[in-house]
C-alpha cells in the first residue's frame, strides 16, 4: 500500500448534510460518532462540519426542494477524491415520500440523492443503526484509496 | 568549522522539533481527551500525520477568495514566521544581537495573529452567505443591509485578539526579561545559568501560569476558541483552505505548540533548543506537558464568550503585572 | 420594562449574520439570520420550511392504520408521541376501549422517549456550549435507553408501539423485559445524578448559561410557549396531569423560575427522575389481561381532535374519517409553537450565545415542517 493509500485509510473525514428526513438517521449518525460506545473516532474517522476538509459526505432525508441546492454546492466543495453515502431510506429511495403525488411530479421532494448527486454507498434501514453507518463508511473507503 | 556545525546543530534541532510536533496533536486527542471521555480515541498517529499527509495528496482547488494566491500563501508565512521564532531561540543564533532579542520573537508571534485577519477577511467560503437559498425576499424583516460573511465575524475577532487576547503571553514573556534586565534572549539565558532558573523564582511562577494561559489563546484551544468557534463560526479563518493548504495549516499547528513550549524552556527554564546536549529532552518534555495540560483544561471547559473572556483575560494579565512586580522584589 | 430594551431599532444594526442551512451547530437544516451590532444580535429572524415533506398530504386518502404509522415518520426523537396520538385520535373517532394494560405499557413507551429525548437534548446543548465530554458522556447514558427501547419496539428510533386498540403483541411487557427496564432505570437514574451534580457545580458552565436566552414570563405566554419552554418560566402548566393515560400515576410538574437557558437546562434535568418515578409505578402496577382490542367496526366520523403532552410541549393531531380513510388531517407540533421563544431569545446576546438559545427550546425542525405552505421558487 503506497503512504497515498495509507494515509487516506488512516485519517477519513465525514461531513453530514441533513436534507430534510425525519431526524432519526440524523440523531443515529451522531449518536455513532459522539456515543463512546460507538466512537467512530477509534475507526480513524472524524466528523467536521467544513466541505473543504471533507473527504466522504454523508446524506440523509429525500432532499427537500430547499436544500438542493445548498448540497450541490457542498458536494462540489469538496476536493476530489471523494465519495457519497445516502444513509437510510428515504436518502436511498425517497422512503415514504416518494409517491408524494402519485404521477404529478413533485414540487417539494427532489430527491432521492441519486438524482442530485452521484451516490457511493448505500446503508440501508429505517432508522439507520450506527454500526450499519460505520460499515457504510468503510465499504466507501476503497473507492478513496484507488483514486489518484 | 564551527559555521558547519551549527548550520548542522540548527537544521536537526529544526527536524527532531518537527518530528516531535506532528505527534501533539495525536497525543492530545488519544491520551487525554478520549480517555477523559471514556472512548478509545483515534490513533495517536491520525490526527497530526496522517491528517496533513492526506490533505497533501488531495486535488488542489481554487479557494473561493476575492485573492487566491495570496490567501493560499498565508498558511507558508505563518508556517515560516514560527520557524523563524524557532531559529532565534537557537544559541547558535545568537551572534547575531540585535534580531535574537525578545521583540523579534513578540513581533513573529504578532505575525502569526495579523495572517488571522487576513484569512479571515480573505475567505468567502459556501457555509453562510454562498449558501444557495431565497433569504432576501417580500417581508423579511431587514433588508439592504450589509451582509456578512461568517469568516469576516471571525476576522473581526482576530482582531480583537491582538488588541488585548493575547495580552497574557506578552507579559508573561516580559517576566524574564525584567528579571534579568536584559531584552536578548543571550542574555536571559546567561542571567539562568548564573542565577538559577527564574520558573523557581515567586514570579516565574506566577508567570508561567500566565504564560500557560496565553499558549491557550493564542492556540485557538477550548475555551478561548473565539475565533473557530463551532457554536458559530464553525472553523473561522481556515474555513477555505483544502489540500495541501489544509496541511501546511495542521503542521503548522502543532509546530506553534512546540515552539511556544521551547520559548518557555528558553526564558524560564534558561535551557535553549540544541540537539547536542542532553537538554533538548527537556525541551521535549515540557512540549509534551504543555499540550497536556492544555487538553485537560480544554476537556472540562464549554466555549467562552466575551462575557467570560474578558475577565479571564483581565485577571490573568492582572497577575501578570503582578508577577513583573514580584521580580523587583 | 424589560420588553422595551429589545424593541428592534433599526439604526443600530450593522451586518447580517447568516447561519444554516448546514451548520455545526444547528444539526437540522433551518436558517437563522441574526441582525447583529457590535456582535451583540439585535434581531434574528428564523426560516422554517426547509423540511417541508407534506406528510398530511400523504396522509390524505389512506386507510387509517397506515396513515398512523405515516405519522411516527413525522420525527425521529418523538416518534412514539406522534403515532400514539394518531392512534387516540382514532380510537376516540370510533370509540375504542383500549385495554388498561396497553395503556400502561404505552405510557412506559411515552417516559422512555422523554428519557431519550430529554438527554439528547442535554447532549446537543452541551455541544453548543462546546463542551464535548459532557456531551459524550449524556449520549453514554443515553445509549442505555435506546437498548431499552430496542428490547421493547425491536427498532432504535422508530418502535411503531401503538396500534389501534392497544399496542402491537410484540411489545408486550413479559418478566424478563420489565427487568432489564428495572435494571437499566437504576443505572440511568444512578448516572444521571452523578452528571446532574456535576454539571450544576461547574462554574464555567454556569455562567456560560446563567441569564442568557431569557424568556420573562409574559413574553412566553403571549408568543404561545409550550412544553418545558413555558415551564423554565415558572407556568407549570403540564398536559400530564389532565390527561386520562396519566391519572394512575404521581408525578410532580417541574417549574423553574427564570427563563434562561439555565432554567430550561435544569427543567430537562429536573423532569429525568419524574419520568423514571412515572415508569417504575407502571412497572410496579402492570395489570394483567388483554393488550389489544379488537372488538370495533369502522365507522364515519367528523374531525376529531386531541392533545397530548410529549417530550417537547403540546402535540395536536385531528382527522375525520371516511371510509376507513383519513380526511383533513391537521398535526400542530410544538416546535411550531415555540418559534416565536426562539427568535425573542436571541435577541441581546451575544452571537456565540444565540445557537444556545435556539436550542434551549429544543427545536425540532423536521416536526414543525410539514404544515407551512411552500412557494416555488
Amino acid at each position: 500500500m503506497s503512504l497515498k493509500s495509507y494515509s487516506r485509510a488512516r485519517a477519513v473525514h465525514v461531513m453530514l448534510v441533513y436534507t430534510g428526513g425525519c431526524n432519526g438517521c440524523d440523531i443515529e449518525i451522531v449518536n455513532c460518532i459522539f456515543s463512546p460506545k460507538y466512537d467512530a473516532e477509534q475507526y480513524k474517522v472524524f466528523l467536521t462540519w467544513n466541505p473543504r476538509e471533507a473527504d466522504v459526505l454523508v446524506v440523509t432525508g429525500p432532499v427537500t426542494k430547499h436544500n438542493e441546492k445548498p448540497l450541490i454546492e457542498i458536494y462540489n466543495a469538496i476536493p476530489e477524491p471523494k465519495a457519497v453515502i445516502a444513509a437510510g431510506a428515504c436518502a436511498l429511495m425517497g422512503g415514504v415520500y416518494k409517491n408524494i403525488h402519485g404521477d404529478i411530479p413533485s414540487e417539494e421532494i427532489m430527491g432521492p440523492v441519486e438524482n442530485i448527486i452521484p451516490v457511493d454507498a448505500k446503508i440501508p434501514g429505517c432508522a439507520v443503526r450506527p454500526e450499519d453507518v460505520l460499515s457504510g463508511v468503510v465499504a466507501a473507503l476503497p473507492l478513496l484509496l484507488d483514486a489518484k | 568549522m564551527t559555521v558547519i556545525n551549527s548550520i548542522i546543530t540548527v537544521i536537526g534541532t529544526l527536524i527532531v522539533a518537527l518530528l516531535v510536533s506532528i505527534w501533539l496533536p495525536g497525543i492530545e486527542r488519544k491520551f487525554i481527551h478520549a480517555r477523559i471521555q471514556q472512548r478509545v480515541g483515534p490513533p495517536i498517529s491520525s490526527v497530526g500525520i496522517m491528517a496533513p499527509i492526506k490533505f497533501f495528496f488531495k486535488q488542489t482547488i481554487i479557494p473561493n477568495s476575492p485573492m487566491p494566491r495570496l490567501f493560499n500563501t498565508l498558511p507558508i508565512i505563518s508556517l515560516l514566521s514560527i520557524i523563524a521564532i524557532f531559529l532565534i531561540i537557537m544559541p547558535q543564533l545568537y551572534i547575531y544581537t540585535v534580531l535574537t532579542s525578545i521583540i523579534a520573537v513578540v513581533g513573529l508571534l504578532k505575525v502569526e495573529e495579523v495572517i488571522y485577519v487576513f484569512m479571515g477577511s480573505l475567505s468567502k467560503s459556501v457555509m453562510s452567505l454562498k449558501m444557495p437559498f431565497p433569504d432576501i425576499v417580500k417581508g423579511a424583516k431587514h433588508y439592504n443591509i450589509q451582509r456578512s460573511f461568517l469568516e469576516e465575524l471571525s476576522s473581526l475577532r482576530a482582531f480583537r485578539l491582538i488588541a488585548f487576547g493575547s495580552f497574557p503571553l506578552y507579559i508573561a514573556l516580559f517576566v524574564p526579561v525584567v528579571m534579568s534586565k536584559s531584552i536578548y534572549i543571550e542574555g536571559i539565558v546567561l542571567y539562568q545559568q548564573i542565577n538559577g532558573p527564574i520558573l523557581f523564582t515567586l514570579a516565574g511562577v506566577l508567570g508561567a501560569i500566565v504564560f500557560f494561559i496565553g499558549y491557550m489563546i493564542l492556540l485557538n484551544e477550548y475555551p478561548f476558541a473565539i475565533l473557530k468557534t463551532k457554536a458559530d463560526v464553525i472553523e473561522g479563518p481556515l474555513m477555505e483552505y483544502a489540500a495541501k493548504y489544509r496541511a501546511y495549516l495542521y503542521v503548522t499547528r502543532g509546530f506553534l505548540m512546540f515552539v511556544l513550549a521551547s520559548v518557555f524552556t528558553t526564558l524560564f527554564l534558561g535551557i535553549p533548543p540544541n540537539l547536542f546536549s542532553w537538554n533538548i529532552f527537556i525541551t521535549i518534555a515540557v512540549a509534551l506537558i504543555f499540550p497536556i495540560l492544555m487538553a485537560i483544561m480544554s476537556a472540562f471547559s464549554p466555549i467562552f464568550t466575551y462575557k467570560q473572556f474578558y475577565p479571564t483575560v483581565a485577571g490573568f494579565s492582572i497577575i501578570g503585572i503582578l508577577a513583573i512586580i514580584f521580580t523587583f522584589i | 420594562m424589560e420588553e422595551d430594551n429589545k424593541i428592534t431599532d433599526k439604526k443600530v444594526i450593522e451586518t447580517e449574520v447568516t447561519m444554516g442551512t448546514v451548520h455545526s451547530a444547528a444539526i437540522e437544516p433551518y436558517r437563522v439570520r441574526l441582525f447583529v451590532e457590535d456582535e451583540i444580535v439585535r434581531d434574528a429572524e428564523i426560516t422554517v420550511g426547509i423540511n417541508h415533506r407534506g406528510i398530511e398530504r400523504i396522509m390524505e386518502g389512506l386507510p387509517v392504520e397506515k396513515a398512523n404509522s405515516l405519522t411516527e415518520k413525522i420525527c425521529g426523537i418523538c416518534s412514539n408521541s406522534h403515532i400514539w396520538n394518531s392512534c387516540l385520535v382514532a380510537e376516540k373517532a370510533i370509540g375504542i376501549e383500549v385495554p388498561e394494560r396497553a395503556q400502561y405499557i404505552r405510557v412506559i413507551m411515552e417516559e422512555l422517549e422523554r428519557l431519550h429525548s430529554h438527554m439528547l437534548y442535554l447532549a446537543h446543548g452541551n455541544e453548543v456550549l462546546g463542551h464535548e465530554t459532557f456531551a459524550m458522556r449524556l449520549f453514554y447514558i443515553r445509549e442505555t435507553v435506546m437498548e431499552l427501547l430496542r428490547i421493547i419496539g425491536g427498532n432504535r428510533v422508530q418502535y411503531g408501539v401503538s396500534i389501534i386498540g392497544g399496542i402491537r403483541p410484540r411489545c408486550e411487557l413479559d418478566e424478563m423485559r420489565i427487568q432489564k427496564i428495572r435494571e437499566g432505570l437504576n443505572l440511568i437514574e444512578e448516572k444521571i445524578t452523578e452528571f446532574a451534580d456535576r454539571f450544576v457545580s461547574d462554574p464555567m458552565i454556569m455562567s456560560r448559561i446563567t441569564g442568557v436566552g431569557v424568556l420573562t414570563q409574559k413574553q412566553a405566554i403571549k408568543l404561545g410557549a409550550t412544553g418545558p419552554t413555558l415551564r423554565s418560566t415558572g407556568v407549570g402548566i403540564d398536559l400530564r396531569s389532565e390527561m386520562e393515560s396519566y391519572a394512575p400515576f404521581d408525578f410532580d410538574i417541574i417549574t423553574q423560575n427564570d427563563g434562561d437557558v439555565k432554567s430550561n437546562l435544569l427543567v430537562r434535568v429536573l423532569e429525568i427522575p419524574e419520568a423514571i418515578k412515572i415508569i417504575r409505578q407502571a412497572l410496579d402496577n402492570l395489570p394483567e389481561g388483554k393488550i389489544t382490542n379488537r372488538s370495533w367496526e369502522m365507522v364515519d366520523a367528523p374531525i376529531t381532535k386531541s392533545y397530548i403532552e410529549v417530550p417537547r410541549g403540546t402535540l395536536y393531531h385531528s382527522y375525520a374519517l371516511e371510509d376507513g380513510r383519513v380526511r383533513n388531517s391537521i398535526i400542530r407540533t410544538p416546535s411550531i409553537a415555540n418559534i416565536g421563544a426562539m427568535q425573542y431569545a436571541t435577541i441581546g446576546h451575544h452571537i456565540t450565545d444565540a445557537q444556545l438559545a435556539i436550542v434551549q427550546c429544543d427545536p425540532c425542525f423536521t416536526c414543525t415542517d410539514r404544515a407551512i405552505q411552500i412557494i416555488k421558487i
